[in-house]
Parts: C-alpha cells; sequence; structure tokens
C-alpha cells in the first residue's frame, strides 16, 4: 500500500485507516490483559497470608484465691475467666460494639469507649454495643486452664 | 428576600425532572466525552489532539520522524530503561508493604517476603531483575547516545543530564543492596562506605586529616555513625525510596522535555531521503514550512529545531510511535518475568559485622572499580570514576565536528576506527590484568614503597593511561576530536568489561585470582 | 509497523504465559500447598493455607506447620502422609514452643530444603534425629551429672533395686501392671526436673511394713543408706533427656574440662571457651579433611577424631575415643547452644545455674578427678604424654601418693604449678570441699594411706655448695641449671618448694616418679651414677637455696 508522499489533503480529512486493523487490536488487547492480569496478581500481595499475632489458644493457672464472681484476666490477654460452684468459665472482653476492651467490674462489664455495660454474664445492659460478650472454649487440666479465643461457645457453658 | 423572589424560572417544575432523568442516562456518555475530549483519533488532527491533550503523552511530539522510528536508530534502549524504571517502581512500592528498615527485623521481612507474601517471591525478583536490567539498559543507551553522535548540538546539555540519570541508577541500585541486611549486603556496603572514606588516602599523605577530612566527611554523612548499622540502614533506605527516585524522575522529565524540545531524537542531516518515501500519505498539520516555533503562551525569538523544517518524513505519533513504546516495555517486562521465574534473588546469612564475607563483592557493575581498588581505593574508587565521568561530560563541548551525527560509529574512522580500538581495548586491559595476577604490584616488590606512588602509579592509571595516550594519537591521526573520543570511549567500555568479568568471576577469597570459583578454598 | 504489532503482540502474550506460570508456581506448586492437599482434616479436605507458630516472647514465627501440619496451633485429627502427623507427647507444647526452639533449622521458611537449613547461607540446621537431645541445651543446664562410671554404677543400682517393678523411667519398667494384679508408681521419667520427696524411704517402707501381701511386700525392701544415695542421684539426673546426661556424663569422663571453660565456668584456660560451640556456623569451618556431609555433627566428630587435623595448629592431643565416646561427645557439643531466654520462660536448671552457682558436674570425688584432671593426669591417675606437650606427671601410683601430704597436694592444686599446665584450680572455683573430695578420691587410688609427717618438714642440712655440683652434673639437664624446667619440671617456684617438704624432695630423688621420665638416683643408669644418699641431702639443700622465704 505504497502511496506516494505530497499530495497533501485536507487537514480534516481522514487518514485512510485499514478498515479492520486485526493485528493492531490483537496486540493492543493482549497488552490490555497482560496488563490488567499481572495487576491482578499484584493485589494479592498487600493480603497477608500468615498474621503476626500468637496463637489463639493459651493456657493460664488460676490464682487460688480466685473469688466466685472475680474476674481473671491474664496478662496480655482479652479474657476475663471466672470460677463459681459449677465450674470455670471464659468470657471474651472484647466489646461487641467496636472492638474496645471492657473492664470487668463488679456489675459486670463496662467499655470505656462508648459506655457500653454488659451483665456478669455477658449480655447487654445497655450502650450502643449489638450482641452480648461471647463465652470462650475453656478447658481445665491439672490446675491450668487452656482458653481458646477463636472458639466460641454457648452461653453458660461451663466446665 | 421575600418568597416571590424564590420562584423558579422556568414555568413548569416537570421539565426540569426530565431534564435530570435525561442528563443522568446520559451521564456515560458524559463521563467518556468530558475524559477524552477528542474524538476518535482517525484524522491527523484528531491524533495531534490525542496527544497534546493527554497529560501522560504530551512529553511527545505529535509527529515522529520514520528515522527515529526504526529499530536500529535506538534499539529501544531509552524507553526500555524507563520501563525498567517502571517495573522497579510498581514492584518497589509493593515491597514497601512488608518491608521494615530497622536492622533487627529487615532480614526477617526479606524472609517472610519470600516465603509467605503471596507473590512476594515473585515481586522481589522482578525487582531485582528489572534494577539490573535498568543499568544495563542505562549503560547501553549511554553507548548508542556516544556512538550516534547523540550528543552533539543541540542536545549537549541532555547528555550531562543523561549522565546524571546513570549516576542515579547506580545510587538506586547500590542503596537498595543494603536493605536485605545480610551478609552480601552489610559487607559490600561497607566497602562502599570506606570508599567514600578514601579521599583520606591523600590528606593522610599529607597529614591534614585532622582539620580536613573530605573522606571521613563522606562516609559519616552517609553512614550516620562509624559503622554501617541502623543508622546507615535508614539512610539507604530513605535514599532508596524517596530521594533518589525524586530525583530520578526530575531528571528524566528534563530528559524527555528536551528530546522533544530538541527536535526528537539525533537524526543525520539526509535522513527524509534516506528513510525514502512515507508509506501513507502525508496529511501534515502545517500546510508549510513554519518560520516561527510556537511556544506555549507567545512566539518567541530564536531558532529552535522545528523552524526551517517541515513535516516530510514525519508519521504521527499516535499510534506510530506508541505502538514502539508499548512494545518495548512489554519486552522489557518479558525480560524481567522469564528472568524473574528462572532466579531467586539472592539472600545470605543475616549480617554479622564480625565474620566478613569472603570475597566480599560488590553489585557487578562495581565489579570494575573493586578491582583498580584493590590497589588504591581514592585512585580506583573516587580518582579514575571522577575523570572518566568529567571526560564523558567534557565530550559534547570539545567535538563540535558535524560529520557522522545520527549514524552509528558516525564521524571520521567509523566502524573499522571502532573494532580497531575494541581490540586495543581488551588487550591493554587482558595484558595490564595479566601482568598484575603474574607479577604483582609496586607494594610486592618495594615493600616500604609511599602510598602517595601507589595512589597514583596503580594498573588502573597506567590503563587510563595508555588508552588516553591512544587517543589523543587518533586525534592526531585523523586530526578530529570525534575520532580521538570513538577511541577513549571504546577503550573505556572495554576496559570496564574486562575489570567487571574478571571481579565477576575469576576473583576468589582474599581477592585472589582463581580459573574458577570451584578452584576457591573448600569452605 | 507490522512488525511491530507482532513484537507487542506476542512480547504481551509472552507476559502473559509467564504470569499464568508464576501464578500456578504461588498458588499450585509450593510444597506445603501439596502436603496440605494430600492430608484431611476429620471434617473433609484439609483448608489449604499457610500454618505457623508464633510466639513473640521467645521470637518465633514457625512455618515448619505448614508442612508438619498435624501439629499445627488448633488441628487434631488430621491424616494424611506421615509428615502431617501430630508431634510425640511431650512436655513442651509445640504450639506454644514452637519448632526451632528445640530443633533448630531455619524457621521462617516453607521450603523443605530452606526450612530444615540444609542450605549454605543458613547456619543453623537442624538438628538431626540422633542429635535431637543437643536442642535442650538451648535453654536447660542439666545439673550435678557425674562421670560416666558413677553415673553407670547409680543406674545398675536403681536397676538392682527393682525400682522398675513399679516405676517407669524413660519408656522402661512399669511392668507390674495393676490389671496383672500390680500397681504402677508415678513415672520417674522427669523427676530431676519436677522432684522428688526426700521422705519417700520412710513412706516407702511403712507401706511395705503395713502390707501383708502383693507388690508392696513382694517387690519392696528395705535398702541400705548408700544404695539410696546412689539412687537418688541417679534420679536427679532423669530430666527426659537420657542420651544428653549420657553424653554429658561422657564429657565428664575425659578431664576435657582441665583445658575448656564453658561460658565462663569452672575449667582451665588452655583451651578454647566452648560457650554456643554447638551453634558453629558450618558455612565457617573448613569440611576438606571431613568426610560426609558437610554438617557441624561430622565436623565435630571428625575434630574429635584428630583435632589438629581440622583447626590448625590445635594444641588439643588426640584422645584415641571410640565412635560411641566421639558420638556422644559430638551430642555434648551440639547442645552448648545456650541463648538468651526470656524470663518468664526460663528453666529451673538454667536459673539455679545463673542465680545459685548450681554447677553441671556433680561434686563427688570421682567425678572431679574425671572431669577436671583426667584430661592430662589420666584417667586413673598414671600420668599423660601427648606429642608436642611436656609429659604430665602420674599422681595415682603409691610412690607418690606415699611421699606427699595432704597439705602438699591441696596447696598444689588450690595454687597450681607456675610454669607447668597445672593451673590455679582455687582460682577457677574449686572449693575447699571439692579439693577435699578429690585428694579422698586420689588417696584411694592406691593402697598406701597418706603420709603421715613424724619428720619434721626441715631436716636436711648439708651442704648446698656440694649439691649445686651435684644438681649441675645429674637434674640440670631436665630441670634447667637454676631449676627453672626444661623437659622436666621447674623446681625454683614457690609454691613447690614451700609445700614440698624434705623427705618428699629426698624420696622423691632417691625412688624416681613412676610414669614420668624421672628415675630414681638411688641405682645407677646407663647416663647418671647413683647418688648416696648423703649427696642427695646435698642435693635438696641446694634446691632449698631457690625459697625466698624461708619458713
Amino acid at each position: 500500500m505504497t502511496v506516494k508522499a505530497g499530495k497533501p489533503k485536507s487537514r480534516l480529512d481522514p487518514e485512510p485507516l485499514p478498515r479492520r486493523d486485526f493485528l493492531g487490536l490483537a496486540s493492543l488487547w493482549a497488552t490490555a490483559g497482560a496488563l490488567f492480569f499481572a495487576a491482578l496478581g499484584m493485589l494479592r500481595l498487600p493480603r497477608t497470608a500468615v498474621l503476626s499475632s500468637p496463637s489463639k489458644k493459651f493456657t493460664a493457672s488460676l490464682p487460688d484465691n480466685l473469688a466466685e464472681g472475680e474476674a481473671f484476666v491474664p496478662p496480655g490477654r482479652a479474657t476475663a475467666i471466672f470460677k463459681d460452684k459449677e465450674g470455670v468459665y471464659a468470657i471474651s472482653t472484647i466489646c461487641t460494639h467496636l472492638g474496645c476492651v471492657v473492664k470487668p467490674s463488679a456489675e459486670g462489664f463496662e467499655c470505656p469507649c462508648h459506655g457500653s455495660r454488659f451483665h456478669p454474664d455477658g449480655t447487654v445492659a445497655k450502650g450502643p454495643a449489638p450482641k452480648p460478650l461471647p463465652w470462650l472454649k475453656i478447658s481445665v487440666s491439672g490446675g491450668k486452664v487452656t482458653v481458646d479465643e477463636g472458639t466460641t461457645v454457648k452461653e453458660g457453658t461451663k466446665v | 428576600m421575600n418568597q416571590a423572589d424564590q420562584q423558579p424560572t422556568h414555568s413548569q417544575p416537570t421539565d426540569a425532572l426530565s431534564e435530570f432523568w435525561k442528563n443522568l442516562k446520559a451521564a456515560p456518555r458524559l463521563l467518556k466525552e468530558t475524559a477524552f475530549r477528542t474524538g476518535k483519533p482517525t484524522t491527523d488532527r484528531s491524533r495531534s489532539s490525542f496527544v497534546f491533550g493527554n497529560v501522560f503523552l504530551h512529553l511527545h511530539s505529535v509527529r515522529t520522524h520514520r528515522w527515529s522510528l526504526r529499530w536500529s536508530t535506538t534499539m529501544g534502549l531509552g524507553i526500555a530503561s524507563t520501563s525498567a524504571f517502571l517495573i522497579t517502581l510498581v514492584t518497589g512500592i509493593l515491597l514497601m508493604f512488608y518491608y521494615k528498615p530497622y536492622t533487627d527485623v529487615a532480614y526477617q521481612s526479606i524472609k517472610d517476603l519470600h516465603f509467605v507474601v503471596p507473590t512476594g517471591r515473585f515481586i522481589r525478583n522482578i525487582h531485582r531483575w528489572a534494577a539490573n536490567v535498568m543499568v544495563i539498559c542505562v549503560m547501553l543507551h549511554m553507548a548508542r547516545a556516544f556512538y550516534t553522535a547523540a550528543y552533539r548540538k543541540p542536545r549537549e546539555f541532555n547528555w550531562l543530564i543523561g549522565m546524571g540519570l546513570f549516576v542515579t541508577t547506580l545510587g538506586l541500585s547500590f542503596t537498595g543492596y543494603l536493605l536485605p541486611w545480610d551478609q552480601l549486603a552489610y559487607w559490600a556496603i561497607t566497602i562502599g562506605a570506606n570508599i567514600a572514606q578514601s579521599p583520606r588516602e591523600l590528606t593522610d599523605i599529607h597529614n591534614i586529616t585532622t582539620w580536613f577530612d573530605p573522606g571521613g566527611l563522606n562516609r559519616l554523612i552517609l553512614l550516620g555513625s562509624d559503622k554501617v548499622g541502623p543508622e546507615a540502614l535508614i539512610r539507604f533506605y530513605l535514599l532508596h525510596i524517596m530521594i533518589l527516585p525524586l530525583v530520578l524522575v526530575a531528571l528524566m522529565a528534563v530528559h524527555f522535555w528536551r528530546i522533544r524540545k530538541d527536535g526528537g531524537l539525533a537524526r543525520p542531516a539526509d535522513a527524509t531521503e534516506r528513510v525514502g518515501e512515507t508509506l501513507e500519505p502525508v496529511q501534515p498539520v502545517f500546510t508549510e514550512k513554519p518560520t516561527k516555533t510556537y511556544h506555549l503562551a507567545a512566539l518567541v525569538k530564536g531558532r529552535t529545531p522545528a523552524v526551517g523544517n517541515g513535516p516530510e518524513g514525519t508519521v504521527p505519533s499516535m499510534p506510530h510511535l506508541f505502538y514502539v513504546e508499548l512494545s518495548v516495555l512489554m519486552v522489557t517486562t518479558l525480560i524481567c518475568l522469564g528472568l524473574a521465574l528462572v532466579l531467586d534473588a539472592p539472600l545470605k546469612e543475616l549480617a554479622n559485622p564480625s565474620v566478613p564475607e569472603n570475597p566480599a563483592k560488590a553489585p557487578w557493575y562495581f565489579l570494575g572499580l573493586q578491582e583498580m581498588v584493590a590497589f588504591s581505593a581514592f585512585m580506583g574508587g573516587i580518582g579514575i570514576p571522577t575523570v572518566v565521568l568529567f571526560g564523558l561530560g567534557l565530550i559534547p563541548f570539545l567535538d563540535r565536528e558535524k560529520a557522522g551525527t545520527g549514524e552509528w560509529f558516525g564521524g571520521p574512522g567509523g566502524w573499522p576506527l571502532v573494532k580497531r580500538s575494541i581490540w586495543i581495548g581488551l588487550g591493554a586491559a587482558l595484558l595490564v590484568e595479566a601482568f598484575v595476577i603474574r607479577f604483582g604490584w609496586l607494594r610486592e616488590w618495594f615493600p616500604g614503597i609511599p602510598q602517595l606512588i601507589i595512589t597514583f602509579v596503580n594498573p588502573g592509571t597506567v590503563l587510563t593511561l595508555l588508552y588516553a595516550a591512544y587517543s589523543v594519537w587518533l586525534v592526531r591521526k585523523w586530526n578530529s576530536t570525534r575520532a580521538g573520543a570513538l577511541g577513549l570511549f571504546t577503550c573505556f567500555l572495554c576496559g570496564f568489561l574486562v575489570l567487571t568479568i574478571i571481579g565477576t568471576y575469576f576473583r576468589g577469597p582474599n581477592w585472589e585470582f582463581f580459573w574458577s570459583p570451584a578452584d576457591w578454598p573448600k569452605h | 509497523m507490522n512488525k511491530t504489532k507482532h513484537l507487542l503482540l506476542w512480547s504481551s502474550v509472552g507476559v502473559w504465559l509467564l504470569l499464568v506460570v508464576a501464578a500456578v508456581q504461588e498458588n499450585y506448586w509450593r510444597e506445603w500447598r501439596q502436603v496440605q492437599a494430600s492430608a484431611t482434616a476429620p471434617d473433609g479436605p484439609l483448608e489449604i493455607r499457610l500454618r505457623q507458630v508464633v510466639n513473640p516472647t521467645l521470637n518465633i514465627s514457625d512455618r515448619c506447620v505448614s508442612c508438619h501440619v498435624g501439629m499445627a496451633p488448633g488441628e487434631s485429627g488430621i491424616s494424611g502422609p506421615r509428615l502431617a502427623v501430630v508431634h510425640k507427647p511431650v512436655v513442651h507444647d509445640p504450639a506454644e514452643m514452637g519448632c526451632t526452639t528445640c530443633h533448630g533449622g531455619q524457621g521462617a521458611a516453607t521450603d523443605k530444603d530452606d526450612a530444615h537449613g540444609d542450605v549454605h547461607f543458613w547456619p543453623e540446621p537442624m538438628l538431626a534425629k540422633n542429635h535431637l537431645y543437643a536442642g535442650c541445651g538451648s535453654c536447660h543446664t542439666t545439673l550435678n551429672i557425674p562421670n560416666a562410671a558413677v553415673f553407670e554404677h547409680s543406674r545398675s543400682t536403681f536397676e538392682r533395686l527393682d525400682c522398675l517393678a513399679c516405676h517407669r523411667v524413660d519408656g522402661r519398667g512399669g511392668t507390674l501392671r495393676p490389671d496383672k494384679g500390680g500397681m504402677e508408681g508415678p513415672d520417674l521419667s522427669r523427676v530431676g526436673m519436677t522432684g522428688f520427696k526426700a521422705d519417700w524411704y520412710p513412706q516407702h517402707l511403712a507401706k511395705h511394713n503395713e502390707a501383708q501381701t502383693g507388690v508392696w511386700k513382694t517387690s519392696f525392701g528395705p535398702i541400705s543408706e548408700a544404695d539410696q544415695k546412689t539412687a537418688e542421684a541417679f534420679l536427679s539426673t532423669r530430666v527426659a533427656a537420657p542420651r544428653l546426661v549420657e553424653a554429658k556424663a561422657q564429657f565428664h569422663s575425659l578431664g576435657c574440662m582441665g583445658c575448656h571453660k564453658i561460658g565462663g565456668g569452672m575449667g582451665g584456660d588452655a583451651g578454647v571457651d566452648l560457650a554456643r560451640s554447638g551453634l558453629k556456623d558450618p558455612g565457617q569451618l573448613n569440611f576438606a579433611q571431613v568426610p560426609g556431609a558437610p554438617t557441624l555433627s561430622n565436623w565435630l566428630a571428625e575434630h574429635f577424631r584428630s583435632p589438629a587435623g581440622l583447626v590448625a595448629g590445635s594444641q588439643m592431643p588426640m584422645l584415641g575415643l571410640s565412635e560411641n565416646q566421639i558420638e556422644l561427645l559430638t551430642l555434648y557439643v551440639l547442645s552448648l547452644r545456650r541463648r538468651d531466654v526470656p524470663g518468664s520462660y526460663l528453666p529451673k536448671d538454667r536459673v539455679s545455674a545463673m542465680r545459685f552457682n548450681g554447677r553441671e558436674f556433680s561434686s563427688d570425688g570421682a567425678t572431679l578427678f574425671s572431669a577436671l584432671c583426667s584430661g592430662c593426669h589420666g584417667a586413673t591417675g598414671q600420668g599423660m604424654r601427648y606429642p608436642g606437650l611436656p609429659p604430665f606427671p602420674a599422681i595415682g601410683k603409691s610412690d607418690f601418693l606415699s611421699l606427699v601430704s595432704d597439705e602438699f597436694l591441696t596447696e598444689t592444686i588450690t595454687k597450681g604449678r607456675p610454669g607447668r599446665k597445672m593451673p590455679k584450680w582455687g582460682e577457677l572455683g574449686l572449693k575447699p570441699e571439692d579439693v577435699a573430695a578429690l585428694i579422698g578420691y586420689l588417696r584411694q587410688l592406691s593402697v598406701t594411706p597418706a603420709k603421715v609427717e613424724t619428720t619434721p618438714a626441715r631436716w636436711v642440712k648439708a651442704d648446698p655448695n656440694w649439691g649445686r655440683q651435684l644438681f649441675a652434673a645429674s637434674c640440670a639437664g631436665c630441670h634447667g641449671t637454676k631449676g627453672e624446667g626444661i623437659e622436666g619440671p621447674a623446681l625454683n617456684n614457690q609454691v613447690f618448694l614451700r609445700s614440698a617438704t624434705d623427705s618428699l624432695l629426698t624420696e622423691t630423688i632417691k625412688n624416681g616418679r613412676q610414669g614420668t621420665a624421672m628415675r630414681g638416683f638411688s641405682q645407677p643408669s646407663s647416663v647418671f651414677p647413683a647418688l648416696t644418699p648423703a649427696e642427695i641431702e646435698a642435693v635438696t639443700a641446694f634446691i632449698r637455696t631457690w625459697e625466698e622465704k624461708k619458713p
């Protein structure tokens, strides 16, 4: 398709493009596809595969003089462990509203962030918290308790 | 204000609502129209609009000379360098999601990238390979610009900008070397920092180090401490991710802008005739040659390359140039990805300040220098590189000739001269190295010799002088600066090649010569 | 133009293909993914994801459990390939303590070779199966380990007393099962850590006396006090790491501590401090002479076979050890990998060693002798000669023991012998009671009772000038003209002159020292004429002239 130069037409005339530039289109789409696929792959990177937080399961030994209804919070954990006549049980101290750590008190739990209050069994007394505090799986062996913060159990489960 | 003033001027409020619906339905079309103000780039005019109406493309000229589009003109090396930079930029930002620039966790974070971060290993490998590809492309690009005499008027200053880009590229690669905080990194940077300190070699001789210590200052500023430690790591990190990339981008913008302002790529005066007839009809924006240059806001005085040139021999940049650029980008990506799939980026033991790597080797492109540093830290690491950079920077101002611009090995002598220079360059470097490896150097013969003598008489300086003498001979023989420059540049390139290869493959523990790593003492 | 388009098309397709390969590699070809795919959870296929044990206090994040998925925290009932099984029941919960804490290796890695540390850039490869117990040394310091002979004796005593009838120790014993009409006592494998009741014997005896029939009557009876002590010594070594204890007992049998310290503890200065020798980086060692794989254990074993062959200039003699001894010593050295342990994880024995000067060797005379002295003086005090080193004197023979007083021995052990290899043990941490125990042990090496001094310490009254000539003729060849010592020991050293009695000197000159080059001068030899008693006294008088502070 050699066309002689030097026959200037108007600069507003369309250039006689080949009607179907299949190769050009294919190459451009291939590029777009490859770059899109690369972008998809790159988007995977920020999604962390392993978390740097320790195992949700932990073992603690309860103090001997733990009174009934008194909370024992192992250091560094967001779990309150109680002991009564029926056995031991663990309640998460992470507020179900926006994740603040609630403080065990005589009336139950108080959240310092938005004023939620919970009964001693974890049910909501007042405030914006939508759900009761979850009960956590706990097991006792040889004077030590093992709590799995990752597994919730039915309210009232004591071992 | 009373209520009456608030009456709508339209008599029928229902019309406004239907207008609203109409506009809402038209929104997608309007979005497209407002985003791309020109229509389909089918005419010469709309193609021009497409280019200068787009912020990312408007650094390009709207028309490109067909000489520039020939593969043999540039081999796409400039675009390849840019592409490699873009790849390192994207992958580097991704790596920053996980990298922690603190000595106690940096190594661990690289291990995490390698082992548990989704795609982390691949991304890090690409980053590493793209960095190497970039260094190679920048070097070759520079050689291309030199051999086609593209540094000549009016491109003198852009040659200097290009040299700035070259140094910045090496700096980026070198600062990235420390970040994994492994043995390789630690000892390479220790050596690098001591090279920065090597002006002491001269100040010590004159006993002025106590009150004039540029070497010590260099090192202190680079490391922020007396040894490579947390301060150095954070400084190198800052240089690597912030300062040097900003410098590079700024220089790149100037570099590209000047290419356009200097009338595109260098080409011979008769380029239009030599590319022959266009394959497409010319439908130029300008139907006659302009007599003035249209700068942004006014007609300015003076002559720029566009003055006196018509559109002959050019084609619209859209799409011709962009196809070329895009394909170079994809080829560069292909190379980086392929290398990244096959070869993992190295990661050695955790940095241990008490056990030096043996041999501790710098990145490969510095091994030529390291070979010379083995005699004089100052001359090899600072003296000769400075002389070479200074000489390179002077070339466009010394060579004011016209013959051969835009042509490979253009100028007096041409390819035969370059070919002979290759043999001389390789031969001289090999001879000097062979002599040194076989017989040693001054310190071995005269143990009491002052360092000052070795600083100025060492294999590096001897080689430099040999090359310089050859170049002066060439200038006289051809009565041309260009001929001397061609010879000198070729020789230095060959010398660099020989020293780098010896440093990479033939130097073992204690920087001793070995025919192959298999002969290294077994450890 | 078309060429460019082709280039763009095919490079793009190439990029796309490479990305697909990378994606497949990332999502399907990773070793751990294939392992997890071949394992099944109790309720269907196992979820394939990276698993790890994280313990910020111990500063570990071990991804080993991505393949050894049965040991991952919170997983149970996983079936599949062998490497996905659960961990053997151990005291330390792997889900809490992690894997590399005990096993070594590279916890961050998720590929087998990298994780096991079989790569040249990882300085601390995983411990091999036969050296597993070395891992205990990362945190633990097993204390009061006797030498091999004493240990063997205590073990056989324990077995002779038939304790294994009811108790299990290290997986043995407890054979009288409840369902067989017997009863089972507590497992004693860790009793050295957990401790046992001081009144176990009276309690056992009371049960025995109460019982009319059954195991208490038949399998237990009165035990002598000596046997009780021996059995208790055995029990205090039970820390669930029997092989490591055996290795340590071996270390305490070969006198290594005569030359080596461990982390600045007790020991001589002639050799290097062995602290953290189990963490030597194999990448920094020379394997040119080492057969087999370039592992630290192979290097150590070869080092024990031929020390100077591996470490140029090493003074360590070839000890002529059996392969079993080498294996044990290798295990022991590998266990020298003590790390800084955060306070909440410090084990009792380590605290005891750090704060209360708990010792790793037990303090009975036999162990003290074999741990500290036997390297130079020989296992039975017979003296040793190593090529390239001065001969070490025999101290266990009756000729010597019958001559020296306890005071002389105490003085020599505590203050050392200047100019000789004998260190000042008093300054290195040997307490007076240890010295007494040592001397007690030495004394029973020969049947001769200790010399009881009846004569005064200084009784020789001869002419030293006559002695000078005799000394120059007969003694100076070995001891030097001024008694400074050449091949033989120095005689002009003040500690020796102060503590040695005249009787000791005259008798030694007369009869010589067995096992050394010192011959008796009462008989003529091919080189030297015999000395008369008067001449010997003259020599003694001459030797006395070097004493600076006369008593």
